[in-house]
Protein backbone atom coordinates (compact mmCIF):
# COMPACT_ATOMS: atom_id res chain seq x y z
CA UNK A 1 0.00 0.00 0.00
CA UNK A 2 0.85 3.48 -0.59
CA UNK A 3 2.61 5.37 2.25
CA UNK A 4 0.57 9.00 2.40
CA UNK A 5 3.55 11.27 2.01
CA UNK A 6 3.05 14.74 3.09
CA UNK A 7 2.79 17.29 0.03
CA UNK A 8 5.32 19.01 -0.98
CA UNK A 9 5.45 22.81 -0.05
CA UNK A 10 4.56 24.14 -3.07
CA UNK A 11 6.06 27.61 -4.56
CA UNK A 12 3.56 29.85 -2.42
CA UNK A 13 3.78 28.01 0.54
CA UNK A 14 7.98 28.48 0.54
CA UNK A 15 7.34 31.91 -0.39
CA UNK A 16 4.63 32.70 2.08
CA UNK A 17 7.38 31.34 4.68
CA UNK A 18 9.93 33.18 3.69
CA UNK A 19 7.68 36.30 3.35
CA UNK A 20 5.63 36.00 7.28
CA UNK A 21 7.87 33.89 9.13
CA UNK A 22 11.34 35.61 9.19
CA UNK A 23 13.23 37.49 11.60
CA UNK A 24 12.59 41.00 10.72
CA UNK A 25 8.64 40.50 9.69
CA UNK A 26 8.15 38.80 13.41
CA UNK A 27 9.95 42.10 14.66
CA UNK A 28 7.73 44.12 13.15
CA UNK A 29 4.65 42.12 13.15
CA UNK A 30 4.39 39.89 16.45
CA UNK A 31 1.66 38.22 15.01
CA UNK A 32 2.14 35.64 11.85
CA UNK A 33 0.05 36.64 8.82
CA UNK A 34 -3.85 37.04 9.91
CA UNK A 35 -5.09 34.08 8.35
CA UNK A 36 -6.34 32.56 11.30
CA UNK A 37 -9.05 33.69 13.74
CA UNK A 38 -6.16 33.66 16.18
CA UNK A 39 -3.90 35.99 14.19
CA UNK A 40 -6.38 37.84 13.20
CA UNK A 41 -7.82 38.90 16.91
CA UNK A 42 -4.27 39.59 17.48
CA UNK A 43 -3.61 41.31 14.77
CA UNK A 44 -6.21 44.12 15.96
CA UNK A 45 -5.38 43.43 19.93
CA UNK A 46 -1.52 43.97 19.17
CA UNK A 47 -1.50 46.70 16.67
CA UNK A 48 -1.98 49.91 18.42
CA UNK A 49 -4.06 51.80 15.71
CA UNK A 50 -6.33 48.34 15.27
CA UNK A 51 -6.56 48.28 18.63
CA UNK A 52 -9.01 51.24 18.30
CA UNK A 53 -11.34 48.64 17.69
CA UNK A 54 -12.06 45.46 19.87
CA UNK A 55 -11.30 41.95 18.48
CA UNK A 56 -14.96 40.83 17.82
CA UNK A 57 -17.97 42.59 17.71
CA UNK A 58 -21.82 41.75 16.98
CA UNK A 59 -22.82 41.57 13.83
CA UNK A 60 -25.39 44.41 13.40
CA UNK A 61 -22.20 46.47 13.85
CA UNK A 62 -20.68 45.71 10.79
CA UNK A 63 -23.48 45.89 8.60
CA UNK A 64 -22.50 49.38 6.70
CA UNK A 65 -26.42 50.54 6.83
CA UNK A 66 -25.84 50.64 10.67
CA UNK A 67 -23.09 53.35 11.21
CA UNK A 68 -22.97 54.18 7.31
CA UNK A 69 -19.33 54.27 8.44
CA UNK A 70 -19.94 57.97 8.81
CA UNK A 71 -17.90 58.62 12.37
CA UNK A 72 -15.11 56.22 11.61
CA UNK A 73 -15.24 58.46 7.76
CA UNK A 74 -15.05 62.15 9.41
CA UNK A 75 -12.59 60.45 11.34
CA UNK A 76 -10.41 59.47 8.09
CA UNK A 77 -10.70 63.29 6.49
CA UNK A 78 -9.68 64.49 10.20
CA UNK A 79 -6.68 62.18 9.03
CA UNK A 80 -6.48 63.63 5.60
CA UNK A 81 -6.91 67.36 6.45
CA UNK A 82 -3.50 66.42 8.92
CA UNK A 83 -1.53 65.22 6.17
CA UNK A 84 -2.57 68.26 3.41
CA UNK A 85 -2.53 70.67 5.94
CA UNK A 86 1.27 69.81 6.56
CA UNK A 87 2.03 69.85 2.73
CA UNK A 88 0.42 73.26 2.56
CA UNK A 89 2.45 74.32 5.98
CA UNK A 90 5.57 73.80 3.94
CA UNK A 91 4.77 76.83 1.11
CA UNK A 92 2.90 79.59 3.51
CA UNK A 93 3.76 82.08 5.78
CA UNK A 94 0.76 83.23 8.05
CA UNK A 95 1.87 87.27 7.00
CA UNK A 96 -0.40 89.18 5.55
CA UNK A 97 2.45 90.49 3.26
CA UNK A 98 2.93 86.93 2.26
CA UNK A 99 -0.47 84.90 2.66
CA UNK A 100 -1.85 85.57 -0.64
CA UNK A 101 1.26 85.05 -2.88
CA UNK A 102 2.06 81.65 -1.19
CA UNK A 103 -1.50 80.57 -2.02
CA UNK A 104 -0.73 81.89 -5.50
CA UNK A 105 2.87 80.17 -5.66
CA UNK A 106 0.99 76.83 -4.04
CA UNK A 107 -1.70 76.81 -6.82
CA UNK A 108 1.03 77.59 -9.53
CA UNK A 109 4.87 76.53 -9.02
CA UNK A 110 4.81 73.99 -6.12
CA UNK A 111 4.48 70.64 -7.51
CA UNK A 112 1.37 69.43 -7.13
CA UNK A 113 0.01 72.30 -4.96
CA UNK A 114 -2.66 73.23 -6.50
CA UNK A 115 -4.09 69.02 -5.69
CA UNK A 116 -2.92 69.56 -2.32
CA UNK A 117 -5.02 72.82 -1.61
CA UNK A 118 -8.09 71.52 -3.58
CA UNK A 119 -7.77 68.83 -1.44
CA UNK A 120 -7.32 70.30 1.82
CA UNK A 121 -10.52 72.16 0.74
CA UNK A 122 -12.61 69.71 -0.01
CA UNK A 123 -12.10 67.30 2.59
CA UNK A 124 -12.67 70.38 5.10
CA UNK A 125 -16.46 70.78 3.74
CA UNK A 126 -16.71 66.94 3.48
CA UNK A 127 -15.92 66.59 7.08
CA UNK A 128 -18.69 69.58 8.52
CA UNK A 129 -20.86 67.57 6.56
CA UNK A 130 -19.83 63.70 7.52
CA UNK A 131 -19.88 65.16 11.39
CA UNK A 132 -23.29 66.31 11.06
CA UNK A 133 -24.44 63.43 9.15
CA UNK A 134 -23.30 61.44 11.64
CA UNK A 135 -24.98 63.22 14.08
CA UNK A 136 -27.84 62.52 12.62
CA UNK A 137 -27.23 58.58 12.53
CA UNK A 138 -26.22 58.99 15.79
CA UNK A 139 -29.41 60.25 16.69
CA UNK A 140 -31.97 58.80 14.92
CA UNK A 141 -30.14 55.09 16.15
CA UNK A 142 -31.32 56.34 19.59
CA UNK A 143 -27.44 55.58 20.62
CA UNK A 144 -26.56 58.77 23.07
CA UNK A 145 -28.75 56.62 25.13
CA UNK A 146 -27.82 55.08 28.74
CA UNK A 147 -24.59 54.40 28.69
CA UNK A 148 -23.59 56.67 26.00
CA UNK A 149 -25.01 59.91 27.41
CA UNK A 150 -21.28 61.40 27.82
CA UNK A 151 -20.43 60.60 24.62
CA UNK A 152 -22.97 62.57 22.93
CA UNK A 153 -22.37 65.66 24.97
CA UNK A 154 -17.90 65.25 23.61
CA UNK A 155 -19.93 64.78 20.04
CA UNK A 156 -21.36 67.91 20.26
CA UNK A 157 -17.94 69.49 21.82
CA UNK A 158 -16.31 67.49 18.72
CA UNK A 159 -19.63 69.34 15.96
CA UNK A 160 -18.56 72.42 17.57
CA UNK A 161 -14.95 72.18 16.65
CA UNK A 162 -14.80 70.75 13.63
CA UNK A 163 -16.96 74.43 12.74
CA UNK A 164 -14.21 76.31 14.36
CA UNK A 165 -10.91 74.22 12.71
CA UNK A 166 -13.50 74.98 8.96
CA UNK A 167 -14.08 79.16 10.49
CA UNK A 168 -10.53 79.65 11.73
CA UNK A 169 -8.82 77.64 8.00
CA UNK A 170 -11.34 79.94 5.87
CA UNK A 171 -9.16 83.13 6.30
CA UNK A 172 -5.87 81.73 5.57
CA UNK A 173 -5.63 82.47 2.29
CA UNK A 174 -6.32 86.09 2.84
CA UNK A 175 -8.47 86.62 -0.50
CA UNK A 176 -11.59 88.66 -0.67
CA UNK A 177 -13.84 85.37 0.21
CA UNK A 178 -11.61 84.72 3.30
CA UNK A 179 -11.32 88.24 4.63
CA UNK A 180 -15.32 89.12 4.15
CA UNK A 181 -16.51 86.06 5.62
CA UNK A 182 -14.15 86.05 8.53
CA UNK A 183 -15.54 89.59 8.76
CA UNK A 184 -19.02 88.99 8.69
CA UNK A 185 -18.50 85.82 10.84
CA UNK A 186 -16.65 87.45 13.72
CA UNK A 187 -19.34 90.46 13.48
CA UNK A 188 -21.84 87.51 14.44
CA UNK A 189 -19.64 86.54 17.31
CA UNK A 190 -19.50 90.35 18.56
CA UNK A 191 -22.73 90.75 18.94
CA UNK A 192 -22.99 88.40 21.73
CA UNK A 193 -24.58 90.39 25.21
CA UNK A 194 -21.62 91.73 27.36
CA UNK A 195 -19.04 89.45 26.18
CA UNK A 196 -19.31 89.92 22.54
CA UNK A 197 -17.43 93.09 21.62
CA UNK A 198 -14.51 91.55 23.91
CA UNK A 199 -14.24 88.16 22.66
CA UNK A 200 -14.35 89.47 18.91
CA UNK A 201 -11.50 91.64 20.06
CA UNK A 202 -9.41 88.85 21.65
CA UNK A 203 -10.40 86.59 18.69
CA UNK A 204 -8.83 89.36 15.88
CA UNK A 205 -6.61 90.29 18.20
CA UNK A 206 -7.84 93.84 17.44
CA UNK A 207 -10.98 95.64 15.96
CA UNK A 208 -10.58 94.37 12.26
CA UNK A 209 -9.39 91.74 10.30
CA UNK A 210 -5.62 92.32 10.48
CA UNK A 211 -2.31 90.78 10.72
CA UNK A 212 -3.05 90.09 14.04
CA UNK A 213 -5.93 88.27 13.42
CA UNK A 214 -4.14 86.43 10.66
CA UNK A 215 -1.68 84.98 13.19
CA UNK A 216 -4.09 84.01 15.53
CA UNK A 217 -6.59 82.00 13.10
CA UNK A 218 -3.16 80.61 11.58
CA UNK A 219 -2.34 79.44 15.42
CA UNK A 220 -5.52 78.38 16.41
CA UNK A 221 -6.15 76.33 13.14
CA UNK A 222 -2.79 74.27 12.88
CA UNK A 223 -2.52 73.60 16.61
CA UNK A 224 -4.94 75.01 19.12
CA UNK A 225 -7.59 73.20 17.48
CA UNK A 226 -6.48 69.92 16.22
CA UNK A 227 -4.71 69.01 19.72
CA UNK A 228 -8.60 69.95 21.49
CA UNK A 229 -9.94 68.12 18.39
CA UNK A 230 -7.49 65.12 18.64
CA UNK A 231 -7.78 64.81 22.88
CA UNK A 232 -11.53 64.88 22.69
CA UNK A 233 -11.68 62.17 19.52
CA UNK A 234 -9.28 59.96 21.95
CA UNK A 235 -11.72 60.73 24.61
CA UNK A 236 -15.11 60.02 22.48
CA UNK A 237 -13.36 56.28 20.76
CA UNK A 238 -11.94 55.52 24.08
CA UNK A 239 -15.52 55.70 25.73
CA UNK A 240 -17.19 54.20 22.89
CA UNK A 241 -15.20 50.71 23.68
CA UNK A 242 -16.06 51.35 27.30
CA UNK A 243 -19.62 51.79 27.10
CA UNK A 244 -19.73 48.56 25.45
CA UNK A 245 -19.26 49.00 21.87
CA UNK A 246 -21.83 50.08 19.50
CA UNK A 247 -25.26 50.54 21.32
CA UNK A 248 -27.68 47.62 20.34
CA UNK A 249 -31.22 46.92 21.44
CA UNK A 250 -31.29 45.87 24.82
CA UNK B 1 -37.14 54.99 46.02
CA UNK B 2 -35.84 57.99 44.74
CA UNK B 3 -32.22 57.16 45.68
CA UNK B 4 -32.62 53.99 44.04
CA UNK B 5 -33.43 56.12 40.71
CA UNK B 6 -30.43 57.45 41.14
CA UNK B 7 -28.10 55.28 41.55
CA UNK B 8 -29.59 53.08 38.85
CA UNK B 9 -26.53 51.31 37.50
CA UNK B 10 -26.62 53.54 34.21
CA UNK B 11 -23.67 53.46 32.83
CA UNK B 12 -22.95 49.69 33.36
CA UNK B 13 -21.71 48.43 29.38
CA UNK B 14 -24.13 45.86 27.89
CA UNK B 15 -23.31 42.22 28.27
CA UNK B 16 -21.78 40.85 24.93
CA UNK B 17 -23.45 38.27 23.11
CA UNK B 18 -20.53 36.64 22.08
CA UNK B 19 -22.46 33.94 19.99
CA UNK B 20 -23.36 37.09 17.63
CA UNK B 21 -19.44 38.31 17.09
CA UNK B 22 -17.84 38.33 13.84
CA UNK B 23 -14.01 39.13 13.68
CA UNK B 24 -12.96 42.92 13.15
CA UNK B 25 -10.54 41.58 11.20
CA UNK B 26 -11.72 40.75 8.06
CA UNK B 27 -15.43 42.01 8.63
CA UNK B 28 -14.98 45.49 10.08
CA UNK B 29 -11.36 46.37 8.64
CA UNK B 30 -12.41 45.03 5.08
CA UNK B 31 -15.15 47.84 5.35
CA UNK B 32 -13.74 50.52 6.85
CA UNK B 33 -10.65 50.22 4.20
CA UNK B 34 -13.38 50.36 1.50
CA UNK B 35 -15.41 53.29 2.74
CA UNK B 36 -11.92 55.17 3.03
CA UNK B 37 -10.38 53.85 -0.61
CA UNK B 38 -14.24 55.28 -2.06
CA UNK B 39 -13.88 58.67 -0.59
CA UNK B 40 -9.52 59.37 -0.92
CA UNK B 41 -10.91 58.21 -4.80
CA UNK B 42 -13.82 60.43 -4.88
CA UNK B 43 -12.27 63.85 -3.32
CA UNK B 44 -8.98 62.91 -5.97
CA UNK B 45 -11.14 63.23 -8.67
CA UNK B 46 -12.78 66.29 -7.21
CA UNK B 47 -9.74 67.84 -6.69
CA UNK B 48 -8.82 67.47 -10.62
CA UNK B 49 -12.03 68.74 -11.44
CA UNK B 50 -12.95 71.79 -9.38
CA UNK B 51 -10.37 74.26 -8.08
CA UNK B 52 -10.70 75.90 -4.71
CA UNK B 53 -11.29 79.30 -5.04
CA UNK B 54 -9.66 81.91 -4.97
CA UNK B 55 -10.31 85.46 -5.24
CA UNK B 56 -8.26 88.64 -5.42
CA UNK B 57 -6.01 89.97 -2.53
CA UNK B 58 -7.95 90.91 0.25
CA UNK B 59 -8.90 94.14 0.39
CA UNK B 60 -10.89 96.22 3.22
CA UNK B 61 -11.34 99.07 1.50
CA UNK B 62 -13.58 96.63 -1.02
CA UNK B 63 -16.64 94.79 0.49
CA UNK B 64 -18.34 92.73 -1.91
CA UNK B 65 -22.33 92.70 -2.22
CA UNK B 66 -23.12 90.13 -0.64
CA UNK B 67 -20.74 89.87 2.08
CA UNK B 68 -21.32 86.44 3.39
CA UNK B 69 -19.74 83.76 6.21
CA UNK B 70 -19.02 80.27 5.20
CA UNK B 71 -21.59 78.04 3.93
CA UNK B 72 -22.18 76.32 7.52
CA UNK B 73 -22.83 79.69 9.44
CA UNK B 74 -25.00 81.42 6.87
CA UNK B 75 -27.81 79.97 8.62
CA UNK B 76 -27.09 81.93 11.38
CA UNK B 77 -26.65 84.85 9.08
CA UNK B 78 -29.61 84.57 7.81
CA UNK B 79 -31.45 84.14 11.49
CA UNK B 80 -29.50 87.57 11.33
CA UNK B 81 -32.20 88.90 8.74
CA UNK B 82 -35.01 88.56 11.19
CA UNK B 83 -33.97 89.11 14.83
CA UNK B 84 -31.04 91.03 17.07
CA UNK B 85 -28.07 90.27 16.19
CA UNK B 86 -27.13 88.52 19.88
CA UNK B 87 -30.05 86.68 19.74
CA UNK B 88 -29.74 85.03 16.29
CA UNK B 89 -25.80 84.81 16.04
CA UNK B 90 -24.98 83.86 19.82
CA UNK B 91 -28.01 83.22 22.23
CA UNK B 92 -29.86 80.69 19.77
CA UNK B 93 -27.26 78.78 18.62
CA UNK B 94 -25.32 78.46 22.06
CA UNK B 95 -29.19 77.30 23.89
CA UNK B 96 -29.66 75.16 21.40
CA UNK B 97 -26.23 73.42 21.32
CA UNK B 98 -26.79 73.03 25.38
CA UNK B 99 -30.45 71.49 24.83
CA UNK B 100 -28.94 69.06 22.19
CA UNK B 101 -26.37 68.19 24.55
CA UNK B 102 -28.99 67.77 27.29
CA UNK B 103 -31.11 64.88 25.01
CA UNK B 104 -29.77 62.11 26.90
CA UNK B 105 -30.42 63.35 30.28
CA UNK B 106 -33.85 63.80 29.16
CA UNK B 107 -34.67 60.77 27.64
CA UNK B 108 -33.48 58.24 29.66
CA UNK B 109 -34.91 55.51 28.56
CA UNK B 110 -33.43 52.86 26.19
CA UNK B 111 -36.51 51.63 24.14
CA UNK B 112 -35.55 52.04 20.49
CA UNK B 113 -31.36 52.21 21.20
CA UNK B 114 -29.36 50.74 18.97
CA UNK B 115 -31.79 49.91 16.04
CA UNK B 116 -32.67 52.91 13.44
CA UNK B 117 -36.12 54.49 14.35
CA UNK B 118 -36.12 51.76 16.73
CA UNK B 119 -39.83 52.89 18.45
CA UNK B 120 -42.76 53.08 17.37
CA UNK B 121 -44.03 56.07 15.36
CA UNK B 122 -40.50 57.35 14.91
CA UNK B 123 -40.36 57.63 11.09
CA UNK B 124 -43.65 59.18 11.07
CA UNK B 125 -43.14 61.53 13.73
CA UNK B 126 -39.26 62.60 12.23
CA UNK B 127 -41.19 62.64 8.80
CA UNK B 128 -43.38 65.41 10.38
CA UNK B 129 -41.02 67.06 12.26
CA UNK B 130 -38.37 67.71 9.40
CA UNK B 131 -41.60 68.77 6.89
CA UNK B 132 -43.08 71.44 9.61
CA UNK B 133 -39.38 72.66 9.91
CA UNK B 134 -38.65 72.82 5.97
CA UNK B 135 -41.91 74.45 5.84
CA UNK B 136 -42.60 76.82 8.41
CA UNK B 137 -39.04 78.12 8.10
CA UNK B 138 -39.52 78.73 4.40
CA UNK B 139 -42.87 80.47 5.08
CA UNK B 140 -41.23 82.19 8.01
CA UNK B 141 -38.44 83.92 5.70
CA UNK B 142 -41.03 84.35 3.58
CA UNK B 143 -43.06 86.46 5.22
CA UNK B 144 -40.82 88.21 7.04
CA UNK B 145 -38.69 89.52 3.68
CA UNK B 146 -42.22 90.76 2.46
CA UNK B 147 -42.55 88.33 -0.54
CA UNK B 148 -45.69 87.13 1.00
CA UNK B 149 -47.49 90.06 1.30
CA UNK B 150 -46.25 91.15 -2.21
CA UNK B 151 -47.27 87.36 -3.62
CA UNK B 152 -50.81 87.80 -2.11
CA UNK B 153 -51.54 91.06 -3.90
CA UNK B 154 -49.46 90.49 -7.17
CA UNK B 155 -51.09 87.22 -7.82
CA UNK B 156 -54.37 86.66 -5.89
CA UNK B 157 -54.80 90.66 -5.87
CA UNK B 158 -55.08 90.61 -2.30
CA UNK B 159 -54.32 93.55 -0.21
CA UNK B 160 -54.71 94.43 3.24
CA UNK B 161 -54.63 98.45 2.36
CA UNK B 162 -53.20 100.47 4.80
CA UNK B 163 -55.13 98.71 7.75
CA UNK B 164 -53.00 95.52 7.25
CA UNK B 165 -49.68 96.75 6.50
CA UNK B 166 -48.45 96.34 9.89
CA UNK B 167 -48.49 92.24 9.28
CA UNK B 168 -46.20 92.86 6.27
CA UNK B 169 -43.30 91.70 8.05
CA UNK B 170 -41.82 91.55 11.23
CA UNK B 171 -40.59 95.18 11.59
CA UNK B 172 -43.60 96.82 10.26
CA UNK B 173 -45.26 95.66 13.48
CA UNK B 174 -42.55 98.12 15.11
CA UNK B 175 -43.24 100.91 12.19
CA UNK B 176 -46.79 100.60 10.87
CA UNK B 177 -48.49 100.93 14.15
CA UNK B 178 -49.32 103.84 15.97
CA UNK B 179 -47.65 103.06 19.21
CA UNK B 180 -47.44 105.57 21.83
CA UNK B 181 -44.66 108.09 22.57
CA UNK B 182 -44.06 106.95 25.92
CA UNK B 183 -43.57 103.09 25.10
CA UNK B 184 -40.38 103.66 22.70
CA UNK B 185 -38.71 104.68 25.94
CA UNK B 186 -40.07 102.94 29.23
CA UNK B 187 -37.23 103.39 32.13
CA UNK B 188 -37.32 100.56 34.16
CA UNK B 189 -34.58 100.92 35.89
CA UNK B 190 -33.95 104.15 38.25
CA UNK B 191 -30.53 104.52 37.24
CA UNK B 192 -28.27 103.20 34.32
CA UNK B 193 -26.19 100.09 34.82
CA UNK B 194 -23.36 100.24 32.34
CA UNK B 195 -21.65 96.15 31.97
CA UNK B 196 -18.92 97.12 29.62
CA UNK B 197 -19.68 100.38 27.80
CA UNK B 198 -23.52 98.29 27.32
CA UNK B 199 -25.68 100.24 29.21
CA UNK B 200 -29.67 99.04 30.50
CA UNK B 201 -32.18 101.46 31.60
CA UNK B 202 -34.49 102.16 28.90
CA UNK B 203 -36.53 99.66 26.81
CA UNK B 204 -37.74 100.79 23.27
CA UNK B 205 -40.76 98.21 23.59
CA UNK B 206 -41.68 98.46 19.88
CA UNK B 207 -38.40 97.90 18.98
CA UNK B 208 -37.60 95.29 21.39
CA UNK B 209 -40.96 93.16 20.59
CA UNK B 210 -39.88 93.08 16.82
CA UNK B 211 -36.29 92.19 17.62
CA UNK B 212 -36.56 89.87 20.62
CA UNK B 213 -39.69 89.58 21.56
CA UNK B 214 -41.42 87.87 18.90
CA UNK B 215 -38.60 85.85 17.45
CA UNK B 216 -37.92 84.71 20.28
CA UNK B 217 -41.63 83.73 20.99
CA UNK B 218 -41.57 81.88 17.64
CA UNK B 219 -38.85 79.77 18.27
CA UNK B 220 -40.07 78.58 21.39
CA UNK B 221 -44.27 78.41 20.80
CA UNK B 222 -43.59 76.67 17.32
CA UNK B 223 -41.45 73.59 18.59
CA UNK B 224 -43.85 73.56 21.55
CA UNK B 225 -47.36 73.61 20.40
CA UNK B 226 -46.29 70.99 17.78
CA UNK B 227 -44.92 68.70 20.30
CA UNK B 228 -48.16 69.55 22.02
CA UNK B 229 -50.10 68.83 19.02
CA UNK B 230 -48.93 65.62 18.08
CA UNK B 231 -49.51 64.71 21.83
CA UNK B 232 -52.61 65.44 22.34
CA UNK B 233 -53.06 63.40 18.62
CA UNK B 234 -51.89 60.47 20.15
CA UNK B 235 -48.91 60.71 18.72
CA UNK B 236 -46.27 61.26 21.32
CA UNK B 237 -46.02 59.15 24.20
CA UNK B 238 -42.57 58.85 25.01
CA UNK B 239 -40.14 61.76 25.78
CA UNK B 240 -38.23 60.13 22.46
CA UNK B 241 -41.12 60.64 20.77
CA UNK B 242 -41.01 64.35 21.91
CA UNK B 243 -37.03 64.85 21.04
CA UNK B 244 -37.44 63.20 17.72
CA UNK B 245 -39.98 65.81 16.70
CA UNK B 246 -37.77 68.17 17.97
CA UNK B 247 -34.63 66.91 16.26
CA UNK B 248 -36.36 66.10 13.02
CA UNK B 249 -37.42 70.17 13.17
CA UNK B 250 -34.21 71.16 13.39
CA UNK B 251 -32.49 69.49 10.87
CA UNK B 252 -35.29 70.61 8.39
CA UNK B 253 -35.18 74.60 9.96
CA UNK B 254 -31.61 74.26 9.59
CA UNK B 255 -31.53 72.72 6.18
CA UNK B 256 -33.90 75.87 4.64
CA UNK B 257 -31.75 78.24 6.95
CA UNK B 258 -28.41 77.42 5.21
CA UNK B 259 -30.08 76.83 1.70
CA UNK B 260 -31.42 80.17 2.04
CA UNK B 261 -29.03 81.70 3.72
CA UNK B 262 -26.29 80.21 0.54
CA UNK B 263 -28.47 80.16 -2.24
CA UNK B 264 -31.31 82.90 -1.83
CA UNK B 265 -29.94 85.82 -0.60
CA UNK B 266 -28.11 88.08 -3.27
CA UNK B 267 -27.19 91.59 -3.19
CA UNK B 268 -28.21 93.18 0.08
CA UNK B 269 -29.42 90.35 1.36
CA UNK B 270 -32.24 90.84 -0.75
CA UNK B 271 -34.48 87.17 -1.28
CA UNK B 272 -34.02 86.34 -4.70
CA UNK B 273 -33.84 83.44 -6.85
CA UNK B 274 -30.34 81.52 -6.91
CA UNK B 275 -29.94 81.79 -10.63
CA UNK B 276 -30.60 85.88 -9.71
CA UNK B 277 -27.40 85.75 -7.47
CA UNK B 278 -24.55 87.25 -8.27
CA UNK B 279 -21.86 89.30 -6.12
CA UNK B 280 -20.45 92.68 -7.19
CA UNK B 281 -17.71 93.74 -5.55
CA UNK B 282 -18.22 97.49 -4.15
CA UNK B 283 -16.50 100.68 -4.76
CA UNK B 284 -13.25 101.30 -3.12
CA UNK B 285 -13.65 103.50 -0.15
CA UNK B 286 -17.47 102.90 0.12
CA UNK B 287 -19.08 100.38 2.59
C1 LIG C 1 -14.99 65.03 14.72
C2 LIG C 1 -16.13 64.51 14.91
C3 LIG C 1 -16.45 63.06 15.24
C4 LIG C 1 -15.73 61.90 15.02
C5 LIG C 1 -14.38 61.76 14.34
C6 LIG C 1 -16.53 60.82 15.52
C7 LIG C 1 -16.16 59.47 15.44
C8 LIG C 1 -16.98 58.43 15.84
C9 LIG C 1 -16.78 57.04 15.49
C10 LIG C 1 -15.64 56.50 14.61
C11 LIG C 1 -17.78 56.32 16.05
C12 LIG C 1 -18.00 54.81 15.89
C13 LIG C 1 -19.30 54.50 15.18
C14 LIG C 1 -19.56 55.23 13.90
O1 LIG C 1 -18.66 55.31 13.05
O2 LIG C 1 -20.67 55.74 13.76
C15 LIG C 1 -18.60 57.25 16.81
C16 LIG C 1 -19.69 56.91 17.58
C17 LIG C 1 -20.46 57.81 18.30
N1 LIG C 1 -20.46 59.17 18.12
FE1 LIG C 1 -19.07 60.22 17.12
N2 LIG C 1 -17.69 61.31 16.07
C18 LIG C 1 -17.68 62.67 15.90
C19 LIG C 1 -18.69 63.55 16.25
C20 LIG C 1 -19.83 63.18 16.95
C21 LIG C 1 -20.97 64.02 17.17
C22 LIG C 1 -21.14 65.44 16.61
C23 LIG C 1 -21.84 63.31 17.95
C24 LIG C 1 -23.19 63.72 18.51
C25 LIG C 1 -23.54 64.88 18.82
C26 LIG C 1 -21.25 62.02 18.22
C27 LIG C 1 -21.79 61.03 19.02
C28 LIG C 1 -21.41 59.70 18.97
C29 LIG C 1 -22.02 58.64 19.76
C30 LIG C 1 -23.09 58.80 20.84
C31 LIG C 1 -21.41 57.44 19.32
C32 LIG C 1 -21.76 56.03 19.80
C33 LIG C 1 -22.69 55.48 18.76
C34 LIG C 1 -23.18 54.10 19.03
O3 LIG C 1 -22.97 53.58 20.13
O4 LIG C 1 -23.82 53.54 18.11
N3 LIG C 1 -20.03 61.96 17.57
N4 LIG C 1 -18.09 58.53 16.65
Amino acid sequence: MAVETPAKPSLSDKLYDKMFHNYVWKSIFRTGYPNTPRNQMLIVATNVFLHLHPTRLHRTHVKVTHTYCLGGLSFFMFLGLTVTGILLMFYYVPSVERAYLDMQNIETTVQFGQLMRNMHRWMAHAMVILVFMHMMRVFYTGAYKPPREFNWVIGVILLVLTFLLSFTGYLLPWDQLAFWAITVGTNIAGAAPVLGPKSRFWLLGGFEVGPNALIRFYTLHVIGLPLLAAIFMAVHFWRIRRDGGLARPL
Amino acid sequence: MATAAVARPAAKPQPRARDEEVLVWPDLVFIEFIAAMVFTLALFLLSFLMNAPLLDQANADVTPNPSKAPWYLLNLQELLLHMNAALAGVIVPSIWLVIMGAFPYFDRDNDGQGIWFGTENSIKLSIIGGLVGIVGTWFLILWDSGKLAFFLNDWFGFSGGDTFRFLENVRSIQTQLPWPEWSREITYSPWNIVIIGEDFQNLDFPGWLVEQGIPTGVMVAFPSLLIFALWRAGMIFTRRDAVVVLFSGFVGAYLVLTVVGTAFRGQGQELVFPWQLKVSEGIPGQH
